[in-house]
């Protein structure tokens, strides 16, 4: 046969066709004229007509309104609709720096997740963190320049400040430039840089929540001034005085993952840390706490001195005091914690500090010292002093000097940059009262802030994910933030700023890398060399740079002041008290006063929302005649009033009365129409008030800085009821007296066991069963897998950070501070918070509360319309289109996990809706809701291993709240693989499931809560 | 003419009324102008009717967040109005069929009134499954019709599904035995009708009745069959009501007792509120002959009776809840009694268990303006009742993380009080235009003619 006439068929019916046979397929493309077209009966004519008129107006029936969709004109190349793109880049809603990944769909970001390969962060992330791609859209950031508070432009912005910038260079050049500690390294170099112009510059750097005494007690102590890193994984005894190092304490999501990694229980017994709190107010750390000691506000330096006293004693070295005043707390106490101090290790106990009082901080360091807590001999150091946190670089001395020059005129010009010093400092008012004499304020920053409004040009920035950044968090790390998506306004970075005013054009990326390129890169001095890196640099979010270790001096005894300062005299109570602030857990330092994700928020401990709050200890509060919800004044020295709700809190020292800071932002009327806005309901924040209340007028600016608590202040009640809006009002697990038999007021829903416990029984599992049911039906099989989750209730802090990433993922509204208050709050994921005990030592566990996926679901069955129905792989899956609201499956559910749309709850600011997940569908009114375990997740997954053609590994699929995990408490997996990490923690004997005597069937289970204690749980006395 | 006297029992109608005079009582108020009184009730009732109107009309453009409920209780005001409308709706039935069957004739004087009360009660009732809903636009998807969307079913195990079927089967069932029983009084309204329109309509809805006896047979045997089809549906009604709740796995809802529990509170709560009802329209339609003391003394007995079984059932429930050993059933209960909810707690308990006992006085029985007062107090229990069931099981379940008080919002109340003005509307409709007595029925139980003191016509 030769080569043309070789016959291809192209089916095995066209075979014989090929060969010269009558293909039986030959008519399969036949052409057809129109007139081949049989003739239809008038009937069918009829009757299709009646079908398409009939279907035509239906379709026109759809509920669905008409939009303009338009298409790209010419799309991107890379993008791909509907499909994500992660971008590793640099958070940037704190100081701290923590890797992120961020999620861009159809070139918009729209979910935060941690970054794995960060090596402080390593893939968890804070609430704050996880809300601030919300802040991307808030409408109300500032998207052009003004002047003198009118809108302008760019250009004559430009000219005016150049021109201006140049008068000052020529003149006297008495330029200061604040920032905060958010500023990366290029920027700072860069305004290093921009000052050298000016014969007297200077860049003052300071904190909101400022730490500036720990790198001031070691510059006298260490000859170093740094805020060292504490590497509190090598630890196996914590103290800490006051320091919150889980919530809001330099860099909380570092710190959570090392203290859990310092926590395990899969090794040997050294490895589970021991913690001791002293504090006066409840923090997240102290409800962590295995123990926890309230103490007097403003007494850590005293406690301090005497534990330095015991510990040199028991070590038999000269104790460097001959007298000390008189101990706060009992002296068995302090003799308790010098002995839970030398009972690690040396160098694997650390004291924490969270006063910002260069005394106590010394006496700190001198502690740390006789621990060895500095000693790098094995490995390295628990405080590594060699490899510093760059992650608070404040200094409160160079502030208070800005102050006075101010005062005395001998500033020209004023340049702000991310700090906002007329809120959140103590001498705000006076601070914007100087900045009337100077010629040039300029503001630079997201929105018009309080600082921005007395400045004479404001000069909008981009936020974080629409930038260049870099950042060092610790010496040795650097990570790079790139842009995931372009300024949504006429915002301009401050490099590009910075370079426009000294006559120059360049980007900020350039910049960016031109540094790195000088500074950081160690490579081959090639662009080849360095186009490789910096990719790679990009892709992974960020490299280890090669810095030289900072040489920190030998421990200078001589810094501690030859006689400890005695404790202040205790406060009248309850009339007068001892103030204390803090960062608050949702809004920070205010920074994220106007998210509304933060500020819906339940605090950690409090579970308040939409409010700042005055706590007081349950003995004060009955004193003073307020429970939870009375408002109360406070009055400080200044004649300064704050007006705020009352919340009883249990483990606060009965003299503190302690408010978070960063509340009542300007601006925040703003949320007056957050939620359902009808008869009965109240607007969210009052006509004329804001979200909360400015504390800053509680802080003592001292001489060498800035102290957050020993205010003495005058408290009233007002008689005023204000309707805090809480998302828990009973508090324990156990029932009010009476309700109960006696022994069983206690709910077994948490279970607790102690370290020495679980280390010598042969666990308590004998008391706590598997129950096993009966059942008429045959059981589904789940195939092919069973998804289900473990939550470790030892791992989890509280920190709630799942519940902003559940919020992010799954498209949840903010419903506003009434609907809160209706307990209708719509959070899928919440944390329960209980309490045990009651005096001094409190304590307290955290329990993710989410869809348990009952096998055996209560809610489904009693569904009319079958809205609610299981999967074949066990998820409990809610139908939103069959949904009718009738509610029940709600009422059944015994973990009170449904949520339902009251209302529809619509974003109040719609630029927001640019933030919700295509992936997730948005509810409407009268639907129920609740955690689907992020079956989208699931889904994806699944897909992209069909696609790749390979089996679903463990770890593959992670939820949202699993990923955002800072403490890895949550583990999600397939229960039909035996080998999956969650099938082992299944067998653990701490593993249980909550309320499974009802023979639900929970597939989501917790392991129980560990105390490092040696003895039995239930020791401590529960009221 | 004198009265009738009985060795054996009291005439049951007094006055020794002849069959013509019967007719022109029962009748001569649905004849001519409707009274001031009537027109003042009426006007009231509507106004009342439109409230509720209004606050359902802006539950509709809003959302159930109108309501007073939250993330932990999910059903308050709404499904406690259900539960008590369906249960005041049983005593119709109850005396309208079960009585028939039991041959008790006294329940001719107020067997069509309970009747009539029964449809409107369970009207109210119907109306709130539907507006208690999230989304009451897709209600039909309760109901188990063809449809291409797989097809996809109901959930036939669900309780509220059997609730659908059990509410739309008792309506329709007690309709249609309600109108088969004024097919001869229709027809007495039809032969005495002065306008045209009206006999039209009494002759059309009198199904060509004439009287003779073979229509007279086959009305009775009729009758007779729905009575025995109606009087399972007095008890199969509450029972699946209260499976409602018997079939979830809270506790104070989990409980096998319900069925016959909700049953005898059902009756309880309906004969309570015929004697409401019955005594106005005795006062107000000069009834007084037809409805006698001594019927109003049957039912305060009754009453006795089924409050007995409703206090027992109260006292079995803290007996099992304290037995059974559960540390979250004993709570429920202690809770009721003790914790946030006791005042509504001893508010039933007052209205249903103590109230009641005063039937045992003669006196008490008697003195019929006591007996009014005394029935709407069991109505206020009753319906507390529910509200206890519902909200105190609910508002404190497992997590005491998730404890909430509910309070009711001024739209709840609004649909309340206006479900009392549909439900007097439509009663007030009902006595203008139909006859409240049901007249052929209560011939047969006159004394007339049966005396020897009357003469020998019989």
């Amino acid at each position: 046969m030769s080569q043309g006439s070789k016959g291809y068929w192209t089916s095995p019916d066209r075979r014989g066709a090929a060969d010269g046979g009558v293909s039986p397929a030959s008519g399969e493309f036949s052409v057809m004229s129109v007139g081949d077209l049989p003739a239809l009966p008038r009937r069918d004519f009829l009757r299709l007509a009646g079908f398409a008129v009939g279907a035509t107006s239906l379709i026109g029936c759809s509920r669905g309104k008409e939009r303009e969709v338009a298409p790209y004109l010419v799309a991107p190349e890379e993008v791909v609709p509907g499909r994500a793109y992660w971008y590793a880049t640099v958070c940037g809603a704190c100081p701290a720096g923590c890797g992120v990944l961020a999620k861009a769909l159809d070139g918009r970001p729209v979910k935060l997740e941690g970054n794995p390969q960060h090596p402080l962060s390593a893939g968890g992330m804070c609430p704050i963190g996880q809300a601030s791609v919300l802040s991307l859209y808030d409408s109300q950031r500032l998207l052009a320049p003004l002047r003198d508070g009118n809108a302008s432009d760019w250009p004559s912005v430009d000219a005016e400040l150049s021109a201006a910038f140049e008068r000052l260079a020529q003149g006297s050049g008495r330029v200061r430039f604040l920032v905060d500690s958010t500023t990366g390294p290029t920027e700072r170099k860069a305004i290093e840089r921009f000052l050298a112009r000016f014969s007297d510059a200077r860049m003052v750097t300071y904190d909101p929540i400022s730490l500036s005494a720990i790198a001031d007690a070691h510059q006298e102590t260490h000859g170093l001034r740094a805020l060292p890193r504490f590497r509190l994984e090598r630890a196996e005894v914590i103290v800490s005085l006051g320091a919150d190092f889980l919530g809001g304490w330099i860099s909380p999501v570092e710190h959570t993952k090392a203290y859990q990694a310092g926590r395990r229980l899969d090794r040997h017994e050294g490895d589970f840390s021991q913690h001791i709190q002293l504090e006066s107010r409840m923090s997240l750390s102290g409800s962590n706490a295995d123990r926890r000691i309230s103490i007097p506000p403003g007494t850590s330096a005293t406690i301090l001195a005497h534990l330095v006293d015991r510990v040199a004693r028991h070590a038999g070295t000269a104790p460097p005091w001959q007298a000390l005043p008189a101990a706060p707390i009992e002296g068995r106490l302090i003799e308790d914690l010098a002995r839970a101090l030398l009972s690690a290790h040396r160098g694997h106990a650390v004291v924490l500090c969270g006063d910002n009082d260069s005394d106590a901080q010394r006496l700190t360091n001198c502690l740390n010292e006789m621990l060895g807590g500095y000693d790098s001999g094995h490995g390295r150091a628990l405080i590594d002093l060699a490899r510093p946190s760059r992650q608070r670089i404040g200094s409160d001395a160079d502030l208070l000097t800005l102050m006075t020059e101010l005062e005395e005129g001998a500033v020209d010009a004023l340049v702000v940059r991310g700090a906002n010093p007329v809120f959140d400092l103590p001498f705000g008012p006076v601070f914007a009262e100087r900045l009337r004499n100077l010629s040039l304020v300029v503001s630079i920053g997201e929105r018009v802030d309080e600082t921005a409004q007395h400045a004479h040009f404001v000069c909008p920035e981009p936020h974080f994910l629409e930038s260049w950044g870099d950042s060092e968090p610790a010496a040795g790390v650097v990570a790079l933030r790139q842009p995931v998506l372009r300024s949504m306004g006429a915002t301009r970075p401050l490099l590009e700023s910075l370079a426009a005013w000294r006559g120059e054009r360049r980007s900020a990326r350039d910049q960016i890398r031109d540094r790195w390129f000088a500074e950081v890169y160690r490579g081959a001095r090639d662009a080849a060399g360095f186009e490789a890196f910096w990719n790679q640099t990009l892709h992974d979010g960020c490299a280890e740079s090669e810095a030289t270790d900072e040489l920190a001096g030998e421990f200078r005894k001589s810094a501690l002041s030859p006689s400890p300062s005695a404790a202040p005299d205790a406060p009248a109570l309850p009339a007068e008290l001892v103030a204390e602030v803090y960062s608050s857990p949702q809004v920070l330092d205010g920074r994220h006063g106007h998210n509304p994700w933060l500020l819906e928020l339940p605090d950690p401990i409090a579970k308040t929302t939409w409010s700042n709050c005055a706590a007081l200890a349950p003995a004060t509060a009955r004193s003073l005649g307020v429970a939870t919800g009375d408002e109360l004044e406070i009055e400080a020295d200044g004649g300064a009033k704050l007006l705020l709700p009352v919340v009883v809190q249990p483990g606060q020292h009965v003299s503190a009365v302690s408010v978070a800071l960063g509340w009542g932002r300007a601006g925040t009327e703003r949320f007056a129409g957050v939620g359902p806005q009808w008869l009965e309901g109240e607007a969210t924040v009052a006509p004329g008030e804001r979200v909360g209340t400015n504390a800053a007028p509680l802080m003592v600016a001292g001489t060498d800085g800035i102290a957050y608590s020993g205010l003495r202040v005058k408290v009233r009640a007002t008689g005023v009821k204000r309707s805090l809006a809480t998302t828990q009002r009973h508090h324990t697990l156990f029932v009010p007296a009476g309700l109960a038999r006696a022994g069983h007021e206690r709910r077994p829903i948490v279970r607790e066991t102690t370290l020495g416990e679980l280390r010598h029984a042969v666990h308590g599992a004998a008391e706590h069963t598997h129950h096993e049911h009966p059942s008429l039906y045959a059981e589904h099989p789940k195939s092919p897998h069973h998804w289900g989750m473990a939550i470790d209730l030892s791992r989890c802090t509280g920190c709630s950070a799942c519940v902003v990433s559940c919020q992010a993922e799954n498209n949840i509204p903010v419903v506003g501070r009434d609907e809160v208050f209706r307990s209708r709050e719509m959070h899928w994921m919440r944390i329960d918070r209980y309490y045990s005990g009651d005096g001094d030592e409190v304590e307290v566990v955290h329990m993710p509360m989410l869809c348990q996926h009952c096998d055996n679901a209560p809610c489904e069955n009693v569904c009319p319309v079958q809205a609610t129905v299981q999967s074949a792989e066990g998820l409990n899956q809610q139908v939103y289109n069959r949904c009718v609201g009738t509610r029940y499956c709600a009422n059944n559910c015994p973990y009170k996990v449904r949520r339902f749309n009251w209302f529809d709850y619509p974003r109040q600011d719609r630029l927001q809706n640019l933030v919700l997940n295509p992936d997730v569908t948005v509810r409407s009114r009268g639907v129920m809701e609740k955690c689907s375990l992020c079956v989208q997740r699931i889904q994806e997954a699944k897909a992209a291993a069909k696609i790749a053609g390979k089996a679903l590994d463990d770890g593959d699929i992670t939820p949202a709240c699993g990923q955002s995990c800072p403490a890895g408490a949550i583990v999600f997996g397939d229960m039909n693989d035996p080998e999956s990490r969650l099938s082992r923690l299944k067998q653990d004997p701490r593993h249980y499931a909550v309320l499974d005597e009802l023979g639900i069937k929970p597939v989501v289970g917790y392991l129980a809560k560990v105390r490092n204690r040696t003895e039995p749980v239930g020791t401590v006395n529960h009221v | 003419m004198s009265e009738a006297s009985s060795e054996l029992r009291r005439p049951l109608v007094d006055g020794n009324k002849s069959p013509a005079a019967v007719t022109e009582d029962i009748c001569r108020p649905l004849e001519g102008r409707a009274g001031a009184l009537w027109w003042i009730a009426f006007v009231i009732a509507a106004s009342v009717l439109a409230v509720g109107v209004a606050a359902v009309a802006y539950l509709f453009a809003t959302g159930v967040g109108v309501w007073g409920l939250n993330r932990t209780v999910g059903w308050g005001f709404d499904i406690t109005n259900f539960v008590f409308w369906v249960g005041i709706g049983h005593a119709g039935t109850l005396i309208s069929a079960v009585l028939f069957l039991f041959r008790q004739r006294w329940r001719t004087a107020v067997n069509r009134s309970a009747e009539a009360m029964t449809i409107f009660a369970v009207m109210c009732a119907g109306l709130f499954p539907l507006i208690h809903m999230g989304r009451p636009w897709l209600a039909f998807f309760v109901f188990p019709y063809p449809n291409t969307r797989g097809p996809l079913w109901i959930n036939f195990r669900s309780a509220l599904c059997w609730d659908v079927f059990a509410i739309s089967t008792y309506f329709l069932i007690s309709l249609g035995f309600w109108y088969i029983g004024l097919v001869p009084d229709l027809a007495t309204l039809r032969d005495r009708a002065a306008s045209k329109l009206k006999r039209a309509l009494c002759g059309f809805f009198s199904l060509g009745w004439n009287g003779s006896t073979r229509t007279w047979l086959r009305y009775e045997t009729v009758y007779l069959l729905l009575a025995g089809l109606a009087t399972p549906l007095v008890f199969s009604v509450h029972t699946i009501v209260s499976m409602d709740f018997a079939t979830s796995v809270i506790p104070g809802w989990h409980t096998t007792i319900f069925p016959p529990y909700f049953v005898s509170g059902a009756i309880f709560s309906g004969l309570a509120m015929v004697l409401t009802l019955m005594l106005i329209a005795r006062k107000t339609m000069h009834l007084e002959d037809y409805i006698t003391t001594r019927h109003v003394s049957a039912m305060c007995k009754l009453i006795i009776a089924t409050g007995g079984i409703v206090a027992t059932a109260y006292g079995t429930e803290f007996f099992i809840a304290w037995y059974s050993g559960n540390d979250y059933e004993l709570f429920v209960f202690l809770n009721r009694a003790l914790g946030p909810y006791a005042w509504a707690y001893w508010t039933m308990v007052s209205c249903n268990v103590l109230v009641p006992q005063l039937f045992w006085f003669k006196a008490v029985r008697g003195n019929l303006m006591l007996v009014w007062v005394l029935s709407i107090f069991i109505n206020i229990g009753m319906w507390f009742e529910r509200f206890v069931i519902i909200v105190t099981s609910l508002h404190r379940d497992f997590l005491p993380s998730s404890w909430t008080y509910y309070v009711p919002t001024k739209i709840e109340i609004a649909t309340l009080v206006g479900s009392f003005g549909l439900f007097f509307s439509l009663f007030l409709i009902f006595c203008r235009f139909l006859p409240v007595v049901a007249i052929a029925e209560i011939k047969g139980v006159l004394s007339f003619g049966r005396s020897s003191k009357t003469g020998g016509e019989a």
